[in-house]
């Protein structure tokens, strides 16, 4: 009826960072191993370098910024350069805010899609890992302290819209490729990466809770 | 000579009326006849409009055999689990229901290529205004943000297809249409607490059918026990027109053993105490039997077709019909056992026939007003009523003087005491006394009547369980479906003509969600905008984006003119002019294809479908909404059938007065100026019973009008019986008005009881109407 094309983007970046506190789950034999090495914080804060390689634009467009994820309330993710912008993901909506205003929202209720990630989200934070497993087949590697993973989306439907998300880290995700089947390609390093209730300043939990 | 000449004649309609059993049998179970249950075939021929017919045909087919269920759970895969369990039992009976399947990803893949192939002509209404009002600087900034976040606006297709993201903006206005979204190859929606998967099925049997209700109800019962047993904590809710008629017609069967057999042994033992014998309801059953028969065959062979309300007033109707066994039989028990033995069939006969035939002619002549109202089951109704009663009298006349001679009925004492009961009655009097009652009625009737309030609402006729209802309502929530019953009819010369319609009427109805009186719309040219429109959509778009906005872009991520040119040329090539065809064609249209109507006649139709709408009081506002704009038609089924039982009623309360007049003529002929006796007891207990629902605020509808008609029939027959035999010390007369009216309380009065509001009503009117006849009849009589 309804097209999941639109709703890949929030898909494969829903994904990255539950990546980011929970290990992605345990499908093949390196998942276990992958899972022992993270670390589950309850709040997990760092900065962002963001690269993207868009068909059809000749220089890579470079951001960064900083993202809080909070177990069990959302996600905050602050673009600071080329120019501010935050995204902030709870159970009810999600939400764009440039300038001080509200750039788009998108309401749970409107869009089912919100609660079905947010579902996802959740129960993954709970430790209820199967719940990725559900929706993708995951191969992985270890080598010495470090893993990497790929992700595919059982339905193929999904897996044709996401296109390839490839992760790699150790205690924690490190980095990101997203690679769609249009050809654009978006690369996301994680660095600076604190976990506890003090990784996050007031501000960001005032955002994150308004 | 006599005898072998009437039982002559009671082989002749023996004969036809076998002849009628076996074309009666021909009709339902060789050709298996239905009644028609079209309610638009109850308007008169030229209000008729076959474009507002195939719009309503269009959408009761769609609503009528569809049965939607939602299987849930907390857990998406739980629900999953639990709807392949449902599923699975339902498949065993394709013959019945199917499953509509949706294969996802063809769904996503052909609606893509078909409009990504027009992407420029297609802009939401917000995005229209944005392009007029806001600065190239907004489009940069929207742009921006596109490109920088991870997850910016959903995408549709490749960046560089659509930087300022216009498209998938637009691909994002139309998801929101429904809140159901293809996942895993099933249908999904959600409310806060759990997942649920939609499964959509089509009945195969009609909805009204006993096959339906019968196999079905069962089946689904199962598929929901197998559902419940996979996934214990699984929600089932269904909805559809099959479950709330099977609810009614199991309330039906219920209530015709109880209420029915209740009346039946009432009847029963009526007739034993009065007669000794049970030949008298056999008798009587015999005439009413073939009556029916008749007036069915009749109608079929001149009609072709009957009406399902036809059909059930028809059959009520024929029921005065009992009035001729009934006198028949009264008369052979007369209390002069030597007077009534010596009398022989034919004698007796000669002796009844002035109250059979005045009976006959005064019911005929009432019942034919029917047929000079303009609608067509009032019509049907005079001629099945009217062959009905002839058929019956008919059974009377040929077949009682044969099947009771003088010897077969023995009086009994409780029939004797009834009858003698008639001389303690008292008379109606010119003295103070009667002008008192008289003051005394009339400032009650005037009481009541200006309390009397009417309605025709459909929704009053059926009473649904709660459950039923619920489920109804939370369906419609989480589906956020728009409503059936009420729509937006539009049509035109061309398609474009339509679809520039549709664009006008989409205008008008901006403001009303934003004053919610409606949460949105369903239109084909929400998909595909009239050409006008997608021409002028690019226009504002080549005008207002790919200027100034798209060079500032590119001075922002450092692209230079050669880049401006690529992505405006790349742009500037997706403007394919689409036709409301190229959207119907793709499998993605399945749930929009129900509002384009095409080609119907010599014009094009489509329809507009509206969401939210909950607030009845409103439905004024949506009316007056249709009426600025040409070619739009505000169709509301309820309203509609709620003013077609309107009128009806009307009608039949106009026949009704008309038959008293015209009734009141035929016995002038033969009472002079004695007639009125004749007519007030039905005329008084009429309007007794109107001032009561006046003073207990019960609302006039047409089911009460019916039996204001079957107290006329069966009031002036007893005014005639008791009128033809004016001595009071003569009883059989009173005590045939005694067995009829008791007989007539059995077996409508007692409907009274139903929880079926129509026949509740039918029954109530009866009850009130037919004891008041029976009190006070005697009272008008002469001296």
């Amino acid at each position: 009826m309804k097209k999941t094309g639109k709703n890949t983007t929030i898909y494969s970046f829903i994904l990255i960072l539950m990546m980011m506190i929970a290990a992605p789950a345990y499908a093949a034999a390196p998942v276990a191993q992958i899972q022992a090495m993270l670390e589950k914080p309850q709040v997990l804060c760092g900065r962002f370098d963001q690269t993207k390689q868009l068909l059809g634009i000749k220089k890579p467009l470079a951001s960064n910024g900083r993202f809080c994820v909070v177990a069990g309330k959302g996600i905050l993710w602050q673009t600071l350069q080329p120019f501010p912008n935050t995204l902030r993901l709870t159970p009810d909506a999600i939400v764009q805010i440039q300038n001080g205003k509200v750039a788009m929202r998108l309401d749970a209720n409107q869009e089912p899609v919100v609660r079905m990630i947010n579902n996802v989200l959740f129960s993954l934070l709970a430790g209820d890992l199967s719940q990725l497993n559900k929706l993708f087949t995951i191969n992985g590697s270890v080598q010495n302290n470090s893993w990497q993973v790929a992700l595919t989306a059982r339905d193929p439907a999904l897996a044709k819209a996401i296109g390839n998300i490839s992760l790699a880290g150790s205690q924690h995700v490190k980095k990101v490729t997203m690679l769609e089947t249009s050809g654009d390609r978006t690369d996301i390093l994680f660095s600076a990466m604190q976990s506890g209730n003090a990784a996050m300043t007031t501000a960001e939990r005032v955002l994150l809770e308004q | 000579m006599n005898n072998s000449k009437s039982k002559f004649i009671a082989l002749i309609w023996l004969l036809i009326v076998i002849l009628l059993l076996g074309y009666n049998a021909y009709l339902w179970f060789d050709k298996r006849i239905t009644p028609n249950t079209d309610i638009l075939a109850l308007l008169p021929a030229e209000q008729r409009d076959p474009v507002l017919q195939q719009a309503f045909d269009h959408m009761v087919d769609t609503a009528q055999q569809r049965i939607i269920v939602l299987v849930g759970a907390t857990d998406w895969t739980q629900a999953v689990r639990a709807a392949d369990a449902y599923s699975a039992v339902i498949s065993t009976r394709p013959d019945l229901l199917t499953l509509n399947n949706f294969a996802t990803e063809k769904i996503q893949n052909d609606w893509l290529t078909t409009f990504a192939k027009g992407r420029l002509n297609l802009l939401t209404p917000d995005q229209q205004i944005a392009l007029h009002t806001q600065p190239a600087s907004y489009w940069v900034d929207t742009a921006l943000r596109n490109l920088y976040s991870p997850f910016a606006a959903p995408k549709l297709g490749a960046w560089q297809d659509d930087p300022f993201g216009l498209f998938s903006t637009w691909g994002q206005a139309r998801a929101q249409e429904t809140p159901v979204r293809p996942r895993d190859g099933k249908l999904f929606v959600a409310d806060k607490d759990r997942s649920y998967v939609l499964l959509i099925m089509n009945l195969h049997p009609s909805a009204f059918s006993m096959t339906a209700q019968t196999a079905v109800m069962p089946l689904l019962a199962l598929a929901a026990t197998a559902a419940q047993k996979t996934v214990p904590q699984s929600e089932i809710i269904s909805s559809g027109v099959v479950l709330h008629a099977a609810i009614a017609s199991q309330q039906a069967r219920h209530e015709m053993s109880t209420i029915g057999i209740g009346s039946l042994l009432g009847i029963i033992l009526l007739t034993w105490l009065t007669f000794r014998s049970l030949k008298p309801i056999l008798l009587i059953a015999s005439s009413l039997m073939v009556g029916c028969l008749g007036a069915l065959a009749i109608c079929w062979l001149i009609l072709g077709q009957i009406h399902l309300l036809t059909l059930v007033f028809g059959a009520s109707l024929i029921g005065i019909a009992q009035d001729y066994g009934i006198y028949f039989l009264c008369g052979r028990l007369r209390e002069d056992k030597a007077a009534s033995a010596a009398m022989d069939s034919t004698q007796l006969l000669r002796y009844l026939w002035p109250g059979l035939y005045l009976t006959l002619a005064a019911a005929i002549v009432g019942y034919m007003g029917l047929a000079l109202t303009p609608f067509p089951a009032l019509r049907q109704m005079a001629l099945f009523s009217g062959v009905g009663l002839l058929f019956a009298w008919l059974t009377v006349l040929c077949w009682f003087p044969v099947l009771v001679q003088p010897h077969t009925l023995t009086i009994t004492r409780f029939a004797n005491q009834f009858a003698a009961s008639r001389a303690h009655w008292p008379l109606l009097q010119k003295n103070k006394i009667t002008f008192f009652v008289i003051l005394l009625f009339f400032v009650f009737a005037l009481i009541g009547w200006s309390r009397l309030t009417v309605n025709d609402d459909i929704r009053t006729l059926q009473k649904p369980p709660q459950l039923l209802i619920d489920n109804d309502i939370k369906i419609s929530k989480l589906l956020d479906a728009p409503t059936l019953a009420q729509f937006y009819l539009v049509r035109g010369a061309t398609p474009e003509i339509v679809l520039q319609r549709e664009e006008a009427l989409a205008k008008q109805l901006q403001p009303l969600i934003e004053q919610h009186i409606i949460s949105g719309y369903q239109a084909i040219s929400n998909w595909i905008p009239s050409l006008q429109t997608q021409t002028a959509n690019q226009k504002l778009i080549a005008q207002k984006i790919l200027t100034q906005p798209l060079q500032d872009l590119a001075v922002k991520i450092g692209e230079d003119n050669t880049w401006v040119t690529t992505i405006k040329n790349r742009t500037l090539a997706a403007t394919t002019l689409l036709t409301p065809d190229d959207f119907l064609k793709t499998s993605a249209s399945e749930p929009w294809r129900y509002l384009w109507l095409g080609k119907v006649g010599d014009e094009y139709a489509s329809i507009v479908a509206l969401r939210g709408l909950n607030n009845y009081s409103n439905l004024p506002i949506l009316q007056q909404t249709a009426n600025k704009i040409n070619g739009i038609q505000w169709v509301d089924k309820i309203g509609d059938i709620s003013s077609i039982l309107g009128h009806y009623r009307q009608y039949m309360g106009w026949v009704i007065v008309c038959a008293y007049a015209a009734i009141y003529g035929l016995l002038y002929w033969r009472y002079r100026r004695h007639a009125w006796r004749v007519l007030m007891p039905p005329a008084v207990a009429s309007m007794a019973t109107l001032a009561l629902f006046g003073l207990f605020g019960i609302p006039l509808q047409l089911f009460h009008v019916l039996a204001f008609m079957l107290i006329l029939g069966l009031g002036v027959d007893y005014g005639i019986f008791l009128q033809e035999q004016a001595d009071r010390h003569e009883g059989f007369a009173w005590l045939a008005v005694g067995l009829s009216a008791v007989s007539a309380l059995l077996s409508f009065g007692l409907l009274s009881l139903s929880k079926t509001p129509p026949l509740h009503a039918f029954g109530l009117t009866m009850l009130i109407g037919m004891s008041i006849v029976w009190l006070i009849a005697p009272c008008f009589m002469l001296e």
